[in-house]
């Protein structure tokens, strides 16, 4: 038995040789396809910290890695979506952001700071705004779509893509219904879910990772998506188009958040300070067609940019607009046994 | 003089090989089959009183519907790597030596790339602006595209391909095996090419294909990943639903049950498998 322990402690002190770098990481946990290469090379360049980038497909798996406080997951700084930092926050997740060690936080839009989620901004500084609606290529769709009822068409059976997010494809299915997005009433969301079960012999795929991607490899001509991922996608296939359905896009504000757990929580504030730089937000927005909440960037983007309607939605475009709220676990349970029967029900 | 030598090595040995075990593979074990008679928590992941609810939760037809499917799938995966396999061993041991080496080193080759990364690869042969059916239409072979990507076909290909060599390799060892001789008696005896093909190749390498139908029949039942990419997230696995259930829907109890349920599973094939190579073993050679 000593002889195991002795053993166990060689192998513990061999891992934890390895790790002793000199030069500084910032571990990264973000979406994926949500950062530029560009805009790591050059904090490294500026700082000389060495950025390791690690990406999730869903808030629910970030949450999950994060949740084990671990050091297989000890993070510097994560990106959740809205009501992700309500719950991590309350869950004693987080470590409070200093704001001294924090520049260019006044740059940031008054709509967009302050939230519910986090009041005062103590745990999050928002980084992108998005929204998630109508991708519609019009080389393959005749006639116009305007709303999230028009999925239901029969015209599109085998062509739809919807976002591998169950709070997502609830959202529209309860829009379309008339109902709340956020809703947590256990009969609108059974009402959803059969009406989401109309719409899956017409859905050719989930996907969460790059949503374009189904309409670029042809497989899909109609879906959900983000809205930066259709101004990605339109590079590569003009006809892809972004719509704002009727009854109301689905309005998300990502944040970067300290885990509780984080090794370098001093790189993780200079990345923040670096991204808020003006220059940097702008970079960012033109690159991905994300919306940047940075008004100074706001002044520095490209027209193109600027007026894209994908990226910049007009106050026309929100009306109806909601933003995704914590549910509560009761009625995530309720939808999480609904998804699983909606997507195991060949 | 050998023995004292020896000594200290075979308990260096002995050490890591239990030690290994004990840390990376019983406890772990350990820790799903304690995961599953917990309650699950919505902040924890899991908390006590300690029930059998995710057991019960396993009842749930939806979920014998999930596992029949994915059973269906690695069914036909597994009957495709045989069709594919038991051929391509046979002619892999008629090959001169030296030639098989290189063939077998072709074999393994792929592995050398992730998994993840080939299955990604499948992906951009398959879709209907992909290579396959690019290649097919400028062949003036078919006029439109076929739709190959998110189907269930597309999954059952994606898994053959990534499971493949763990058919054709436990199959050759077989073939290798198989003594001239034994061919030469049994057509000395009067049998044709069938007869002897029935009666003595099929029973003498019948432990490679059962090796081969549990090296690839298991790994299909769980490999997540493939309907995720290939399957569109949908024709799922089992694999799927442990993972959906640790990721998603935070339900860590009910995840490891499923997983204990797939682990009983294959411990009944293994245990199948090895009274019929018992009993191959007491009626063949």
């Amino acid at each position: 038995m000593k002889k195991l322990a002795l053993a166990t402690m060689l192998a513990v002190g061999l891992t934890g040789c390895s790790s002793s770098e000199e030069t500084q990481v910032l571990n990264l946990y973000n979406w994926s396809e949500y950062m530029p290469q560009e805009v790591l090379d050059r904090f490294t360049d500026e700082t000389g910290i060495q950025v390791v980038y690690t990406t999730y497909d869903s808030n629910e798996a970030m949450y999950a890695r994060l949740k084990l406080l671990d050091d297989s997951a000890a993070y510097d700084l994560a990106v959740p979506s809205t009501y992700y930092v309500s719950k991590m926050r309350q869950e004693d997740l987080l470590m409070p952001i200093d704001r001294s060690k924090i520049e260019g936080f006044d740059n940031l839009s008054p709509e967009l700071v302050n939230l519910d989620i986090d009041p005062d901004n103590e745990y999050s500084v928002p980084f992108l705004w998005g929204t998630t609606g109508l991708g519609v290529d019009t080389a393959d769709v005749e006639g116009e779509v305007t709303a999230w009822a028009d999925l239901w068409d029969e015209r599109f059976e085998g062509r739809i893509v919807l976002t591998n997010d169950m709070r997502e494809v609830f959202h529209v299915a309860l829009r379309v219904l008339g109902y709340p997005g956020n809703s947590t009433d256990p009969e609108q969301i059974e009402e959803a879910y059969e009406k989401l079960a109309e719409l899956m012999p017409s859905v050719r795929t989930f996907n969460s990772d790059a949503p374009r991607m189904p309409f670029l490899e042809g497989e899909t001509d109609i879906g959900m998506i983000w809205n930066g991922e259709a101004v990605m996608g339109r590079d590569a296939l003009p006809t892809l188009e972004y719509v704002y359905p009727q009854e109301g896009i689905i309005a998300w504000l990502d944040s970067f958040v300290i885990p509780k757990n984080a090794k370098n929580p001093e790189a993780a504030h200079k990345f923040i300070s670096f991204v808020l730089t003006p220059e940097i937000s702008a970079l960012i927005s033109e690159d991905i067609g994300y919306a940047t909440p940075n008004l100074a960037a706001r002044e520095l983007l490209d027209e193109s940019v600027a007026n894209d309607r994908a990226s910049y939605p007009t106050a026309e475009d929100m009306i109806n607009a909601e933003f995704q709220t914590d549910i509560g676990d009761e009625a995530l349970q309720v939808y999480a046994k609904y998804w699983e029967k909606l997507k195991s029900g060949l | 003089m050998g023995n004292t030598l020896q000594q200290p090595f075979r308990t260096a040995v002995l050490v890591l090989v239990w030690g290994w075990l004990l840390l990376l593979v019983f406890t772990p074990n350990l820790l799903v089959v304690g995961a599953s008679v917990m309650t699950r928590d919505p902040s924890t992941f899991i908390s006590l009183p300690m029930n059998l609810d995710a057991y019960r939760q396993l009842l749930n037809p939806l979920y014998l519907d999930v596992f029949l499917h994915s059973l269906y799938m690695a069914a036909m995966t597994t009957l495709i790597c045989l069709v594919i396999g038991y051929p391509f061993a046979w002619s892999l041991s008629k090959v001169a030596r030296k030639n098989r080496l290189l063939l077998i080193f072709l074999l393994i080759v792929p592995f050398w790339t992730n998994s993840l990364v080939r299955t990604y690869a499948l992906k951009l042969i398959l879709a209907t602006n992909g290579l396959l059916n690019n290649a097919l239409m400028a062949m003036g072979i078919i006029d439109e595209p076929m739709q190959m990507l998110y189907t269930e076909g597309a999954v059952i290909i994606g898994l053959v391909y990534l499971l493949l060599p763990f058919m054709i390799l436990p199959l050759y060892t077989v073939f290798e095996d198989l003594r001239e001789d034994f061919l030469r008696a049994s057509h000395d005896l009067g049998a044709g090419r069938w007869s002897t093909f029935i009666h003595v190749i099929v029973p003498l390498t019948l432990p490679g294909v059962l090796a081969g139908v549990m090296l690839v029949l298991l790994p299909a039942m769980g490999l997540f990943f493939v309907p995720d990419v290939l399957g569109g997230s949908r024709n799922l696995l089992v694999g799927n639903v442990i993972k959906n259930q640790f990721l998603d829907a935070r339900n860590w109890p009910f995840g490891a049950a499923a997983s204990i349920m797939l682990t009983l599973a294959m411990a009944f094939l293994m245990f199948a498998h090895r009274l019929s190579k018992r009993r191959i073993g007491e009626d063949g050679v």
